[in-house]
């Protein structure tokens, strides 16, 4: 009786929102914003003055070469996803539903194992006598083995299986929401096929292909373990780059100048992909 | 430009089950036929093979002199009405009405000025930017109408466009679609489950059964003459007696019913009258009375129609639907006869 009474007034109504927000807020204050915080605070100012682990960084052409790698294979990356991701998609949501489950099923297995598993498969599909250079020396289509690994197509390769399936997913979703008589509609009035999908389909999927790119090209920005198994020294990505200063010279500072370049590269990349959404199709985000 | 419609024989499988047993329909210059029927009548399937979602497996379908059967869906030229308006939702009410006219070549200028006409036309001038979502149900019907006549097609299809709206609005909407349709001269075809729809809106209806079409003529001829049993009762005929001829007098003949009861029935009202046969009636087409020449019965349930008394009768192993007048009411349980109505009644061959 009591604590009704004490959940009619109106102050506890009022309040009782915030107050059942308060724990998770207290958490991700604690766990989120405070260590990511003085993380970008050590960055910005050293010994040598104002921003000067930036002006280090972006003085190295090494780092300048990392950076700009790591884009070029996200974005290589999140484009061949987003195209192999759609057909398959495409494909999954017009099937009948039996086969769908099983597609689906089929696309979301390699998720069952690990990145590292996975991105080690690569290692003996490519390597010197990997299973692809034995294919190719038995057929005689080559006299030497081919070096395949430590190359950006080996990391890409690796990357775009890893994420494949993620794109898969939410863009099955996507396609199988757009209703059967929009499309219908658009032929009966005169689109032909690629219009209907220039037109109709894609704008329509704008919304699961944004969620779908920011999920693969943030992963692939943000990996570890598949250029380090895939890519080595040569190929080296900001993830490993950023391991290395911390782990190998226990460059903290310059380790988390990287961390924060990445965190800003990436919001730039998803507030850059929203626009582009939300002209192909205002509805979206 | 106004032309015809034309199937002949056309046939249509989902799998191995026939859905459309030779269909052959003619709808004339425009006119606007109604296809009507419970679901899976196939008057839907009929709809989707003129729009071209489906292919036939056999018979041609015609528009003029153009033969449709085996053309893509974006090359047949016909304006689409759908149940779920299937507006763009990513497009302006504008650009859904002239989307047609873009895939058709039109420049900017040339589809925003015939786009605003259109929209002018159906009362939503000043909804031009407003996206779908933030329309009513009755607004986005009216993009969708505007959406499929601005690109002037020789022929416009209806799939059932009215069930998703609400009564009221749904009579305003079809005298709308009626209008519209014949200030064009548009021929038609509109597919319906609402019979007052379907009979109100229509120079003719169609009515379908099992893949077939059981009678095609106009509302009145439908509704006062149909032509089989399944049509009859479509319109209303609660009551069909099977009866059987004992003796020819002249004109009048006289019948007898399944449990023995004889009618006096006379060709000059009726029609000619075939040796076995079915007495169609409205309940309003067989009278109850105390006593008199016609079917004894006992009685059931009385309701209340205002204009008559209507009775559940129950005969030897049959039931009946029968009106009787205001002045006399009769109670449960009472013997009364029922005897038909010629102007309210119809002869129909017997079954096979």
């Amino acid at each position: 009786m009591l604590a009704d009474r004490w959940l009619r007034n109106k102050m506890v109504k009022r309040l009782s929102p915030w107050i059942l927000a308060g724990p998770a807020t207290f958490l991700v204050l604690i766990f989120l914003i405070f260590p990511v915080g003085s993380t970008l605070f050590a960055t910005l100012t050293d010994a040598k003055g104002w921003l000067a682990p930036y002006m280090a960084f972006f003085n190295s052409s090494l780092r300048r070469t990392v950076l700009m790698r790591t884009i070029e294979i996200s974005l290589i990356t999140t484009v061949i996803s987003v195209v192999l991701g759609f057909i398959a998609a495409y494909v999954v949501a017009h099937v009948p539903g039996r086969l769908k489950s099983i597609m689906i099923i089929a696309a979301v297995f390699p998720l069952l194992t690990g990145v590292v598993v996975r991105s080690f498969a690569w290692l003996i599909l490519l390597g010197k006598n990997g299973i692809l250079n034995s294919a190719l020396l038995s057929l005689g289509l080559i006299a030497e083995p081919f070096s395949m690994l430590y190359t950006k197509g080996a990391v890409i390769a690796a990357m775009v299986y890893l994420f494949v399936p993620l794109m898969i997913l939410t863009l099955a979703g996507v396609l199988e929401g757009i209703p059967k008589d929009v499309v219908e509609a658009a032929s009966s009035l005169g689109a032909k096929p690629f219009a209907v999908f220039r037109q109709v389909i894609l704008p329509l999927a704008m919304p699961g292909l944004i969620i779908g790119a920011v999920l693969v090209f943030t992963g692939s920005f943000t990996s570890y373990a598949t250029p380090q198994l895939l890519g080595g020294e040569r190929q080296m990505m900001m993830g490993t780059f950023l391991y290395q200063r911390a782990m190998v010279t226990f460059d903290w500072t310059g380790a988390s100048t990287v961390a924060a370049i990445m965190v800003v590269v990436t919001i730039a990349i998803v507030v850059l992909m929203t626009r582009l959404a939300r002209r192909m199709n205002p509805m979206a985000a | 430009m106004t032309v015809s419609l034309t199937l002949e024989n056309v046939s249509a499988h989902y799998g191995s089950t026939q859905v459309l047993k030779d269909l052959t329909l003619a709808v004339a210059a425009g006119e606007l036929v109604s296809l009507l029927g419970a679901s899976g009548c196939g008057k839907t399937t009929t709809l989707r093979l003129v729009a071209g979602f489906l292919q036939p497996s056999s018979g041609t379908i015609r528009l003029g002199d153009r033969d449709l059967t085996r053309l893509p869906a974006h090359q047949r030229d016909i304006g689409l009405v759908f149940q779920n308006y299937a507006l763009f939702p990513h497009l302006s009410v504008r650009d859904n009405v002239s989307f047609g006219l873009k895939q058709r070549g039109a420049d900017a200028a040339e589809r925003k000025k015939r786009a605003d006409r259109m929209l002018e036309r159906v009362g939503l001038s000043s909804f031009a930017d407003r996206m779908p979502a933030a329309l009513s149900g009755g607004q986005k019907q009216r993009v969708a109408l505007a959406r499929a006549l601005v690109i002037e097609p020789p022929l416009l299809m209806f799939d059932e466009p009215l069930s998703n709206l609400d009564a009221k609005l749904r009579v305003d909407m079809r005298v709308e679609i009626r209008r519209l349709q014949r200030a064009n001269g548009t021929t038609s075809l509109y597919v319906t489950h609402d019979q007052e729809e379907a009979f109100s809106i229509s120079d003719r209806v169609a009515i379908m059964n099992a893949g077939r079409i059981m009678q095609l003529d106009t509302p009145e001829v439908l509704y006062q003459r149909p032509a089989n049993s399944f049509v009859a009762r479509f319109v209303g005929f609660e009551n069909l007696i099977d009866m059987t001829v004992v003796e020819r007098l002249g004109e009048t003949v006289t019948a007898r019913t399944k449990d023995g009861a004889l009618l006096q029935l006379s060709q000059e009202r009726l029609g000619a009258i075939p040796d076995r046969f079915i007495l169609a009636a409205r309940p309003d087409g067989l009278a109850v009375a105390r006593d008199g020449n016609g079917i004894p019965v006992t009685l059931g349930i009385r309701t209340y129609l205002g204009r008559a008394y209507q009775y559940q009768c129950a005969a030897e192993g049959q039931s009946y639907l029968g009106n009787g007048s205001l002045s006399e009411p009769l109670d449960t349980g009472d013997r009364a006869v029922l005897s038909p109505v010629p102007e309210q009644c119809c002869i129909l061959p017997a079954d096979v």
